[in-house]
């Protein structure tokens, strides 16, 4: 029997009835690891040993009626830059191969509460930054649907490792696209959410006003579920949000809008063709389908690597091997700090940490950083004007379905235009999902991307759920075909 | 040619809130390294800083009370420098949008008043602390201890502009704020404990010179002394440097407390770029109207206000000065006792002087409960009016401080109260003439300090009662 492709509601259901004991799901979704980790390595810890206890505390509560949410007892896996007390958050990189988190984040204690059970963490580009998980200093993970192609990034090991089944679900991270890229490349669903909403206490920050956390999971409904149990202003994140009354688009004859500039150059025929598909099938439940034109878009890359890279540049200043973390010792101070980040870090985060000093340095501040700033307030000025006449806009998740190992790890400037349809939502700070529709042409995951104003959320899900129903998109990887 | 010098002042006071700045920790007074430290102010992976608002309070509270514009929409900044007490490698700051800008502070420099004028006010975060093992600095260090205790605790740093154009207006500058600070009840104000810490940018030009000479900054000043020692030793040597047509490098000077000098620190030619910009864990720092005008009106009474109302009473402005760096209750009963006397000057005398000498002979750091203005007043009036003598009121002051008593009264049995009556004296001092004949030669030869001594005996006849003054003005009048 399997049960690790089953919805978390379904779960709870077969829980409640007796069907099934949490300890006996997490043993199959650890036999799922034992077999599919050697080929994806999409997790880089895994908390079997530990957790088994948890899971039989579970089934007791369970026995006794007592359950703490429809949480209790699901196997989620955590993306290794969110902290776990007492475990490694390693965030992929050399430089915090030896640290142990003393603190939860706040979604993981929050998440603990309901008796959610944990996988392990998974793997991911060094500090987020990449989109195909070949920036981490441990191995890459691989594609489940084709382990010769990359699964994504920088969140690869958790979208890996839902779509191979050896976790229910998984949190990842989401700064340019991080959890929705590799969701549409692994086949499964990756929502990010309104920036606020989930807490970033206790994410380790790649770009603090564009980081969010949000769940890689099978299906629509199971996001909703993950993210209403996490969601909630954070008396320990100031830039956490509380929930606000905002007119809510429609799910019922909406207005969808193609965005013009993501549906041009750069992006694959298979791509284009799956957001034809939707619109059609959305059009035959009543909706009205338009296409949108947001120039600012095609900035979106050139916004971002400024932004994005600025914030990392202070933010990982703390990686300096004096308080915690590896070190590598030198004649002073400075020397040791010096060794140790150039021992540490990875190149892609020294590209980026050079990138964003140079962009804040003086004289040139104005140029690079200061217009991207004023870049970046245009374009939420031209999404907010674009709301005002449609609900929803729908675009490609990726330009293309997944690429292969080496493919794009020469050519930087493609490897960033995967995120090209991912970026606008961060930027902008609005919730996006992207949803598995179809194959491409390789018989490989291919996905679109729905966002909706700031703190529409529910409404997003809501409709996304409707959608799913119709594409009824019901492939799975060929490794998990083999199995059913 | 005349060289004028140019001084501008950057003090940082630490406030005084439970807890740090972006984080719940305690702000501990404790020589145990490393004991209120959490992820936050540690700087560990994934932690994030949310601010204090009672911080906010005091730093909008002491921006009000410098005359400072109140910034509505303020922000914090990233200031990016490696430091290993640093636990971010960058300081939370402000920057362009400070608190508070363009303030003023009235001082008293020589018994006059000035004004200092403020550039600006603004919000920071402390550092952790070094300590530098084998040597005083972090480049010859054998190894180096932090302590971050400190790290995170609310800092507001005080800016002046270049104006200020003396050692002596520096350190009345910075008495002025730590007044200013205790009183507005944000900060201990300790100097000895680096509640304020301050660093003194310095320059010369010759006098009518349209430009500032260049600015070398001096720091390790841990007292007034060494501020106003340091002050005058830098002008001295830069100076010295422009009459000799040197160039003066633009610098960071460290003031060396033991030999009294100051030695370079590190060239600032290439000036620091610290790369400021938002941070974006911190959302807009809104000072509305309504939270600035609540903070207003719970304003307490600022020392120059106390020194108005010093003044206005009769005082000098340089005693009234000094009547307002003392604490609050000896401020207040000098109100009281004042308006009872109505006597200023002898009223400030005997409270600054006799009570509070005597206060802290005996280690006592408040006045009995029944000593109050009426009965210290009583005193006074005793002594002014003659009837007691100015060691016998201190008698008094020292028995009233010990138990309750009616000063009169006391007086009165004790047998303090002086002879007043011209006629009697006169008996008196006609009499010790009598028996000192001898005495009295030798004063009229020139041996005037034996005046001293008849005095005594006038003193010795009466049994004390007799004014001492009165005595000495009868016997003249006698000799004569």
């Amino acid at each position: 029997m399997t049960n690790y492709k089953l919805s978390i509601s379904k779960i709870n259901e077969l829980f409640k009835n007796k069907d099934l004991k949490p300890s006996e799901l997490y043993d199959e979704v650890f036999e799922r690891a034992a077999s599919t980790e050697s080929i994806i390595h999409g997790h880089l810890t895994l908390f079997q040993d530990e957790n088994i206890k948890k899971a039989i505390d579970s089934d007791k509560r369970y026995a006794d009626g007592e359950e703490l949410g429809v949480l209790d007892g699901i196997p989620i896996a955590i993306k290794d830059n969110i902290n776990i007390s007492g475990h490694a958050t390693t965030c992929s990189s050399k430089m915090l191969s030896n640290y142990i988190s003393p603190y939860d984040a706040t979604v993981i204690s929050r998440l603990k509460k309901q008796g959610t059970l944990f996988t392990g963490k998974t793997n991911l580009d060094e500090f987020a930054m990449g989109s195909s998980t070949e920036n981490s200093a441990y191995g890459p993970t691989k594609n489940p649907w084709d382990p010769s192609r990359v699964p994504g990034g920088s969140s690869g090991g958790s979208a890996a490792v839902v779509s191979a089944g050896s976790a229910i679900a998984s949190l990842g991270s989401d700064t340019g696209g991080s959890i929705r890229q590799p969701a549409s490349f692994c086949g499964v669903v990756g929502f990010k959410p309104t920036y606020g909403t989930v807490s970033r206490y206790g994410l380790v920050a790649f770009a603090s006003s564009l980081d969010q956390i949000g769940p890689i999971t099978n299906n629509v409904e199971d996001a909703k579920l993950i993210f209403n149990s996490m969601k909630g202003q954070d008396p320990l994140d100031a830039t956490s949000i509380k929930e606000t009354n905002v007119p809510q688009p429609k799910t019922e004859n909406a207005k969808i809008g193609i965005i013009k500039e993501l549906m041009e150059d750069g992006i694959s025929e298979d791509a284009k063709l799956e957001v034809h598909k939707v619109a059609k099938l959305l059009e035959s439940q009543g909706h009205e389908i338009v296409e949108v034109s947001l120039p600012i878009t095609k900035m979106s890359i050139s916004i971002y690597y400024l932004i994005a890279p600025a914030e990392c540049s202070a933010n990982l200043s703390r990686f300096d091997g004096v308080r915690y973390g590896n070190r590598i010792s030198g004649s002073t101070s400075y020397e040791m700090m010096e060794a140790t980040r150039a021992a540490g870090f990875g190149s892609e985060v020294k590209k980026r940490i050079l990138l964003g000093t140079y962009a804040l340095s003086a004289g040139y501040y104005d140029a690079y950083y200061g217009q991207a700033l004023k870049a970046r307030a245009m374009m939420k000025k031209e999404f907010t004007s674009v709301y005002k006449d449609v609900d929803y806009l729908i675009s490609p998740t990726t330009p293309s379905d997944p690429f292969k190992f080496g493919e794009k790890s020469d050519n930087q400037l493609e490897m960033y235009m995967s995120d090209l349809c991912t970026i606008p939502a961060n930027l902008v700070g609005m919730p996006a999902i992207s949803i598995p529709t179809g194959l491409s042409s390789n018989g490989l995951p291919l996905s679109v991307q729905i966002m909706s104003p700031a703190n529409t959320d529910n409404t997003l899900l809501d409709f996304s759920q409707s959608l799913e129903e119709i594409v009824s998109f019901s492939e799975v990887p060929s490794m998990i075909g083999d199995k059913k | 040619m005349n060289i004028v010098p140019t001084i501008g002042m950057e003090t940082h006071v630490e406030l005084k809130t439970n807890s740090k700045m972006f984080c719940r920790c305690h702000v501990l007074d404790t020589d145990n390294p490393n004991e209120s430290l959490c992820p936050t102010c540690l700087g560990l992976p994934g932690s994030l800083p949310v601010p204090n608002k009672k911080a906010i309070e005091f730093i909008t509270l002491l921006a009000l009370s410098t005359n400072c514009s109140i910034t509505s929409d303020g922000m914090f900044h990233r200031k990016n420098y490696f430091y290993p007490d640093l636990p971010k490698n960058y300081q939370i700051s402000q920057f362009d949008l400070p608190v508070g800008t363009e303030g003023s502070l009235e001082i008293v420099v020589d018994g006059n008043f000035s004004t200092v004028e403020i550039e600006r006010v603004h919000m920071e975060e402390d550092t952790g602390k070094s300590t530098h093992i084998g040597s005083g600095r972090i480049d010859s260090a054998t190894s180096t201890h932090l302590d971050f205790n400190r790290a995170g605790i609310p800092l507001v740093e005080v800016v002046t502009k270049p104006l200020i154009k003396s050692s002596k207006e520096a350190v009345s500058y910075i008495e002025e704020l730590r007044q200013l600070v205790i009183d507005l009840d944000i900060s201990e104000g300790r100097l000895e404990k680096g509640n304020l810490r301050f660093d003194a940018n310095i320059s010369v030009a010759f006098q009518g010179d349209k430009e500032l000479g260049t600015k070398v900054e001096i720091k390790n000043m841990n007292s007034l002394k060494s501020l106003e020692k340091a002050i005058e030793y830098e002008i001295a040597r830069q100076s010295k440097m422009l009459e000799n047509k040197e160039d003066i490098i633009q610098e960071t000077r460290h003031w060396d407390e033991k030999k009294e000098v100051t030695t370079s620190m590190r060239s600032k030619e290439g000036s620091a770029d610290y790369r400021y910009f938002s941070d974006p864990d911190i959302p807009n720092m809104i000072l509305n109207e309504e939270f600035v005008a609540q903070i207003r009106n719970n304003m307490p009474v600022l020392p120059s206000q106390k020194r108005k109302i010093f003044i206005d009473s009769g005082l000098s402005i340089e005693d009234a000065n000094n009547l307002g760096k003392s604490a609050t209750w000896i401020g207040d009963l000098y109100n009281s006792v004042s308006t009872i006397t109505e006597d200023s000057k002898t009223s400030f005398n005997w409270i600054t002087g006799e009570l509070q000498g005597q206060l802290r002979k005996l280690e006592k750091n408040s006045l009995p409960t029944w000593l109050t203005p009426e009965n210290l007043s009583s005193i006074i009036k005793l002594v002014k009016d003659n009837k007691v003598s100015f060691t016998s009121g201190k008698e008094i002051l020292a028995k009233l401080i010990e138990e309750d008593i009616n000063p009169e009264e006391f007086a009165i049995s004790n047998k303090l109260i002086q002879e007043n009556d011209i006629d009697e004296i006169s008996k008196l001092v006609k009499e010790v003439i009598q028996d000192n004949k001898e005495v009295l030669e030798r004063i009229v030869n020139g041996e005037e300090k034996l005046i001293g001594f008849l005095v005594g005996q006038i003193i010795k006849l009466s049994g004390g009662k007799v004014n001492p003054s009165v005595a000495k003005e009868l016997l003249l009048k006698e000799i004569n």
